[in-house]
């Protein structure tokens, strides 16, 4: 017993109700800023489920496509030209087109975006594809992304429609998620299948070939220096394509991801919302602590008499702030855990809860309930205990 | 506004003395808007006594308990407690003084997420004495006989036991100083008594000063000394005994058992 009595740990949880409530104030204060934060950084991570596949250490894109949804290819020699490189393990086509896809079960038709491969080229890391390359070697055959929205119908292997008013099949399914620039989902086929569709669309459509290709995956021998080849091969290609290393500051993900967060008001908005979760968590945070402080003003009063300083009650205020920013913040991640759970299911967006993103909106919290117990301890320190006789 | 006579005769400090006012003035408000409630008091208080001040409300009784127990600044005539001068001392220098004092209020105050005992064990916590709180507070309300009520929150309490564990928690540090304001005017007769009566026997083991502010007249006779306060100016300062018959010549008709409520 050499400790202090707990004040504010005392006062919070003397009325297990109103501690209950409190808690599920600041809980839901959490639970605002997780909300918006999650969709804010969904719509930019979603943009990034595909590239984050691709099986190489180099990207290869026309100059002029400046993110994923802009429908420019490149020509296919510049990845054989590639290849002589020192270093070039492999360079790997992916072509990628849009078209309707209808579907089966009230034939309507849908945008979904189409990506195609080699299936005997390690491309994509999408394991699916091993399993299902004989069917894929097929005439008229695809793999599904079971994320596609509920829009294209159901989704598994066996299905028949049309993709681009010609026969299709799904021999089986695999999984990305949707982005801006997949429509209503993902649709991945051999490259064989994929000329066969897209070759030739009729008098108003590109012609797509083997001659030009979207997007080129470069593997590199395992040891290699990823930014000298980087450098290397844009010296040495044509200025028609740019050379691009998959990861890092300037990497191919990190600028499609720049390119959203630039060129759209999703931060902007995202960033209000959150904030005002925040501001609406000061204010609750506020009122408890304030109503703690009335309810109790004979009380610290005449601690003050008794001889206790304003510094003692301005830390029994901040703790209790404390208090209630870990023990609310703890339902809040719970209950957004579930939320972004059902909100990637609703919608095939990607939200994902990583450590420093908990971390940060802790931290937030933390501000949230200072700043409010920094506000409600200035009536502590206006308790006058003369005024208590 | 009238001037105090320069520090020099003032300076008479007595060691047997708790209290010792000097020609004490004090002004409620500032500017044109400043009411004096206090003139030139000058009242001795020494070390043991049980001293009851009383007056019609406004007189000032709780200013003068407020101003003994240094939660108010003074800028005006000399107060010293327990030798320790408080006119012209600041915020920081009172509250080290309120540590030797015992406040005992009209309520409780009592936190009622506490139990009693640790009620107690916030005044023991102000002298750091953190190994042995529990025990000297426990000491404390087994001397106001709630040995059994040690582990009770304020809720499960009667308001004499309240009550009583205030008092302990005021005495619990054993102040030279015990400022008490109408302890028992929320409390019934017989809860009332057994609070004064503790109070009394306690002030006189420990043999502390008691300065009380009362209107109840049942419990004047465990007073050594009546000061009588009206409109801010000392009127009276009598024993008990004094107190009662001069109070029963002023009224001889109406001899009945509220006679001293004023």
């Amino acid at each position: 017993m050499i400790k202090r009595i707990p004040l504010a740990w005392l006062n919070l949880t003397h009325d297990r109700r109103r501690f209950a409530t409190s808690l599920a104030g600041v809980g839901f204060a959490v639970l605002l800023m997780f909300m918006f934060n999650g969709f804010m950084n969904a719509l930019y991570d979603s943009q990034l489920q595909l590239l984050n596949r691709f099986n190489g250490e180099v990207i290869i894109v026309n100059r002029l496509r400046t993110n994923m949804f802009v429908p420019r290819a490149f020509a296919r020699r510049r990845l054989y030209q590639a290849r002589a490189f020192e270093g070039v393990q492999d360079a790997y086509a992916m072509y990628i087109s849009e078209v309707n896809w209808k579907n089966p079960e009230n034939r309507k038709s849908r945008v979904v975006r189409v990506i195609a491969i080699n299936p005997d080229e390690p491309v994509l890391n999408i394991p699916e594809i091993e399993t299902h390359r004989q069917a894929l070697k097929l005439p008229e055959t695809a793999l599904m992304d079971t994320k596609s929205r509920v829009e294209v119908g159901p989704v598994e292997a066996g299905v028949i429609s049309e993709l681009a008013d010609r026969y299709i099949r799904l021999v089986g399914t695999f999984t990305i998620g949707t982005d801006f620039a997949s429509g209503n989902g993902n649709l991945l086929m051999s490259d064989q299948n994929f000329l066969r569709y897209f070759a030739d669309r009729g008098p108003e459509e590109d012609k797509r070939s083997f001659a030009t290709v979207d997007v080129g995956v470069v593997k590199l021998a395992p040891g290699t220096n990823v930014e000298r080849m980087v450098k290397t091969l844009q010296e040495h290609l044509p200025n028609d394509v740019l050379v691009m290393a998959r990861d890092g500051e300037n990497g191919f993900v990190i600028r499609e991801r720049k390119y959203w967060q630039e060129n759209t008001n999703i931060g902007f908005v995202f960033s209000l919302l959150t904030s005002m979760g925040f501001f609406v968590g000061i204010i609750l945070v506020y009122q408890i602590l304030y109503t703690d402080v009335a309810d109790h003003w004979a009380e610290y009063a005449t601690l003050k008499a008794m001889g206790y300083k304003n510094g003692y009650l301005l830390g029994v205020v901040m703790q209790e702030a404390f208090i209630l920013s870990v023990l609310g913040f703890i339902p809040g991640v719970l209950v957004s855990q579930l939320l972004y759970t059902a909100a990637g299911n609703a919608t095939g967006l990607f939200f994902q809860m990583t450590l420093e993103r908990i971390i940060n909106l802790l931290v937030a919290t933390f501000i949230m309930c200072l700043v409010s117990g920094a506000i409600a301890v200035r009536k502590v320190q206006t308790t006058d205990p003369a005024d208590v006789f | 506004m009238f001037k105090t006579q320069p520090q020099s005769t003032l300076d008479s400090s007595r060691d047997d003395l708790a209290v010792q006012i000097q020609h004490l003035n004090y002004f409620f408000g500032v500017g044109d808007l400043s009411k004096q409630v206090l003139f030139d008091i000058s009242l001795e208080l020494p070390k043991g006594q049980i001293v009851i001040l009383t007056g019609p409300s406004g007189s000032g009784k709780t200013t003068l308990l407020t101003l003994a127990g240094a939660l108010r600044r003074l800028q005006d005539g000399s107060l010293r407690v327990l030798g320790k001068e408080l006119v012209g001392l600041g915020d920081r220098a009172l509250v080290n003084v309120r540590r030797n004092i015992g406040f005992i209020f009209q309520a409780h105050n009592l936190f009622e997420s506490l139990t009693a005992s640790q009620n107690v064990e916030m005044a023991v916590e102000l002298t750091g004495k953190f190994a042995s709180k529990r025990e000297q507070s426990v000491t404390m309300l087994s001397a106001l006989g709630l040995a059994d009520r040690v582990d009770y929150k304020p809720k499960s309490l009667s308001g004499g036991q309240k009550q009583r564990v205030a008092i302990a928690r005021a005495l619990v540090n054993h102040p030279k100083l015990i400022l008490a304001d109408e302890p028992t005017a929320a409390l019934d007769k017989k809860s009332g008594r057994d609070v004064v009566t503790y109070l009394h026997n306690l002030s006189r083991q420990e043999g502390c000063t008691v300065l009380m502010v009362t209107h109840d007249n049942r419990i004047l006779d465990v007073a050594d000394r009546i000061i009588n306060l009206v409109d801010g100016r000392l009127e009276s300062d009598s024993t008990p005994n004094d107190f009662v018959q001069h109070k029963t010549q002023e009224a001889l008709t109406e001899v009945s058992a509220d006679m001293f409520i004023m």
